[in-house]
């Protein structure tokens, strides 16, 4: 069915004319030469250096070497998951304070969101890193890395479950209420599902970035895939193919996120 | 009149005395005064902006008030907590944009206030809810969500979700004017075999023929108070005051034009 608009497209533009189609096309061919030209020169190069030397790849073909890229990947899915699952627990509840009908636990919570969501993740890395030890508390490794992740990604979490809250219409809520729902019931029941999956493709987007700083591992040490990543490359001085694989990798987790994505909606 | 020796004096189900609410500086509700009787219907119409959604919506506490008092039953509106939740549990409501639950089937929504509020088990529920389902005419709805709805469907879904509670009155917001025409009277014939069957009913309409047919008693509601009150062939045979029948006035002659 044409008629059915469901594409982005299909809002941002008209249906093409002759005109259109032939220009669409002429553009396409435009765009894809200097694409073409730069990836050909890209291999050229590396050729010329010797990086696609059947030395700097072989050891792909070894068990030993996708096993280890595979504790790395298992970290890293550690990493996101302990931090993913910190990060909207505690954006929850910032959440809560945040829409709370006390003034007080709104300026905190308000405070807290602004805080973790203006500084770096890398200076959370490096506080549980390098400050919190100073205090004696001795953390596992897992948490050193889950820990400032997750902490820079609950205002985020936070202010993207209160934008779910604010788009559920007001009449749902009056409508609870006069059946006689108490407040609590009326947030849990029927407010929060529908903002729930108001702000699911947000979600998304904020646990693609907690994978992507998960990388940060490296600063502590922790296995995920980057640290394995980085002792591959020194180990067979293989940075290219390392970095191309591993890149792939990290790409087909997003990917898959999203797909999840779309099959719980 | 004496009330003590009528047999069967009874409370009013609701009671509104000297209400005010302002909106800021603007003054919405000017001494409203109004009692319900049980069984009765009272439908409020009146220009638009006159008040008359707000009046509907302080009933159950939608919209708080300035001064006054509301009684529900004979006890004064608690202000909060679940003395409130309480009394709204028995005051239905209706809105003109519906409010169905859009994330929950429409079984769902009908179940969900008893299984919640009344801690009804859900199979009682469900089967209570599907008898409703059946006497607004959409039992065969009850496993789709609202959007699969028309607004006749969902505005009829939205009046069992009201009975489900068994409440002492029901309150009808605008219910509709949010319609298209040709689903407008499929909800007034269940509003009207409501009212037969002896519902308390407080109505916030524009429907003037069905307002004169329901009706118990008509209030005319101008500019936040209550201008008009009385029987509807009264009312609207012979209108009191000017504003009255200049607004009846308006309404004959888009009759008048739609008849053309």
């Amino acid at each position: 069915m044409k008629n059915e608009k469901n594409n982005i497209r299909d809002f941002l533009y008209d249906e093409p004319g002759p005109k259109a189609k032939r220009r669409i096309i002429f553009w396409t061919i435009v765009s894809l030469v200097p694409i073409a030209f730069l990836l050909y020169r890209m291999t050229v190069r590396f050729q010329e250096n010797g990086q696609l030397a059947p030395q700097y790849w072989s050891f792909f073909l070894k068990y030993t070497t996708w096993r280890f890229i595979g504790q790395g990947l298992l970290g890293t899915l550690e990493a996101a998951l302990t931090a993913g699952a910190i990060a909207f627990v505690i954006g929850f509840l910032l959440m809560r304070g945040r829409i709370s009908r006390s003034g007080i636990l709104r300026k905190i919570s308000a405070a807290l969101i602004e805080f973790t969501r203006g500084v770096p993740t890398l200076l959370f890395i490096y506080f549980f890193f390098l400050v919190v030890p100073q205090t004696g508390l001795k953390l596992p490794s897992l948490l050193r890395i889950a820990l400032p992740v997750a902490i820079s990604a609950v205002g985020v979490v936070a202010e993207v479950f209160r934008s779910g809250v604010n788009a559920v219409p007001k009449g749902q809520t009056e409508a609870a209420l006069s059946l006689g729902m108490r407040n609590r019931h009326v947030f849990y029941k029927v407010i929060f599902p529908q903002a729930f999956r108001y702000v699911i493709p947000s979600l998304i987007s904020e646990i693609v970035i907690v994978v992507k700083d998960t990388t940060f591992a490296y600063v502590i040490n922790f296995p995920d895939l980057m640290q394995n990543a980085k002792v591959l490359i020194s180990n067979y001085d293989a940075m290219l193919p390392v970095y191309l694989i591993v890149s792939v990798i990290y790409i087909l987790i997003n990917f898959l996120i999203n797909q999840l994505a779309r099959a719980v909606r | 009149m004496n009330s003590e020796h009528k047999s069967g004096a009874e409370t009013p189900v609701i009671e509104l005395r000297t209400v005010n609410k302002y909106f800021g500086t603007h003054h919405v509700l000017k001494d409203v005064s109004l009692s319900v009787r049980q069984g009765e219907v009272v439908v409020i119409i009146g220009p638009s902006g006159s008040g008359k959604s707000t009046l509907c919506r302080t009933i159950n506490r939608l919209e708080t008030i300035s001064s006054g008092e509301i009684l529900i039953e004979g006890q004064p509106m608690p202000a909060e907590g679940k003395e409130l939740a309480q009394v709204r549990s028995r005051i239905g409501m209706v809105f003109q944009s519906f409010n169905l639950f859009l994330h929950r089937t429409i079984l769902d929504n009908v179940t969900m206030a008893p299984m919640d509020v009344l801690h009804i088990k859900r199979k009682d529920a469900e089967e209570e809810a599907l008898k409703l389902l059946r006497q607004v005419g959409i039992e065969d709805q009850a496993r789709k969500v609202p959007a699969q709805l028309s607004g006749g469907q969902q505005q009829r879904a939205a009046i069992a979700r009201a009975l489900a509670m068994h409440p002492k009155a029901i309150l009808f917001d605008e219910p509709t004017s949010a319609l298209d025409p040709e689903m407008i009277q499929e909800v007034l014939d269940v509003m009207t075999s409501l009212a037969k069957s002896g519902m308390t009913m407080v109505i916030v309409t524009h429907e003037m023929n069905f307002a004169r047919n329901v009706a118990d008693r008509i209030i005319f509601m101008n500019d936040g108070a209550i201008l008009e009150e009385g029987a509807p062939d009264e009312f609207f045979a012979h209108p009191k005051t000017e504003r009255a029948r200049e607004f009846l006035a308006s309404f004959r002659n888009e009759q008048k034009e739609s008849e053309l």
